[in-house]
């Protein structure tokens, strides 16, 4: 039951394509998290200009770490925490 | 005066060092304490042990170096050695304890949806906020620790290395696995709230 974009791909340049892909998902977390070569980084940046499933796990890749960067509750610190340690150090020899 | 070591500071000098470059870490330091153990209390203990430990050894740390990774490496250490022995179970988080903490106005009701037919944007960020700190906490707490450093700390893969004393090859796949599981948590919420994936 594919869909007609899946037979789509699957015409695409069969093997080029297909390894491509694969080298670019091993750049997805290198690239989400700054860590891609800049090299990297252009190859990756241009594949997926042209390549919808990869520009698509990139947006998702990407939401998801942000949801965990701006929107991950933190939890506030006790106020009495910071005096108490201070206080143990200036006890401690 | 000690005559061990030529750089060897008053414990005046030592403290205000100290307290400069070490407590502005407190924060995050604490946050992490938290997503570790999953309770307030025993997050408050570990972060005091670890700012202990901390001032024992502070001969040892380097002067404006990383303060934020070497403090986050003592804290995984302690939290490994002493708090993962008394833990045997996930630890639940009981939500009305720390309802304080968090700013949502609107929540309502027992599962923490806003009812209000007024879904402000602010609602809505709260209820994400506690999604995702819902489904992180069900993660397997190496996972949690992966996505928290990163993420939420900005550690990079070497400093993350550094923390957890693994290689960062393994810093990777960990990081990898733990994206998997979350998102896989996450989707399932999604599906149940009638989001579309």
């Amino acid at each position: 039951m594919e869909s007609k974009f899946t037979e789509v791909y699957q015409n695409a340049p069969a093997e080029g394509k297909e390894t491509e892909c694969e080298k670019v998902s091993k750049l997805l977390d290198l690239v989400i998290d700054g860590e891609a070569t800049s090299e990297d980084q252009q190859y990756f940046n241009h594949h997926i200009e042209e390549c919808i499933p990869c520009f698509e796990s990139h947006q998702k890749q990407k939401l998801l770490k942000g949801l965990v960067s701006g929107h991950l509750k933190r939890v506030i610190v006790p106020i009495s925490l910071a005096h108490l340690i201070k206080a143990k150090i200036q006890e401690t020899l | 005066m000690s005559e061990q070591s030529g750089k060897q500071l008053s414990k005046e000098e030592k403290d205000a060092r100290f307290e400069a470059e070490l407590l502005p870490v407190l924060d995050p330091l604490y946050n992490f304490a938290y997503r570790l153990t999953l309770d307030e209390d025993d997050a408050n203990d570990l972060v005091q042990e670890t700012y202990l430990k901390a001032y024992r050894f502070f001969d040892y740390f380097e002067q404006g170096t990383n303060a934020k990774a070497w403090l986050f490496r003592i804290l995984k250490n302690s939290f490994i050695n002493e708090f993962r022995k008394k833990s045997k179970q996930p630890a639940k988080v009981d939500y009305s304890e720390v309802e304080g903490y968090y700013n949502s106005e609107d929540v309502e009701g027992e599962s923490g949806v806003a009812t209000t037919t007024d879904m402000r944007t602010e609602s809505v960020q709260d209820l994400i906020g506690d999604e995702v700190a819902s489904a992180l906490n069900a993660l397997p707490v190496d996972f949690r620790t992966v996505i928290i450093l990163c993420d939420l700390e900005g550690f990079t893969y070497e400093e993350m290395a550094k923390i957890l004393d693994i290689p960062i090859g393994t810093v990777r796949s960990r990081l990898h696995r733990a994206r998997n599981s979350l998102k896989e948590k996450l989707e399932k919420y999604a599906k149940t709230m009638g989001y579309n994936s």
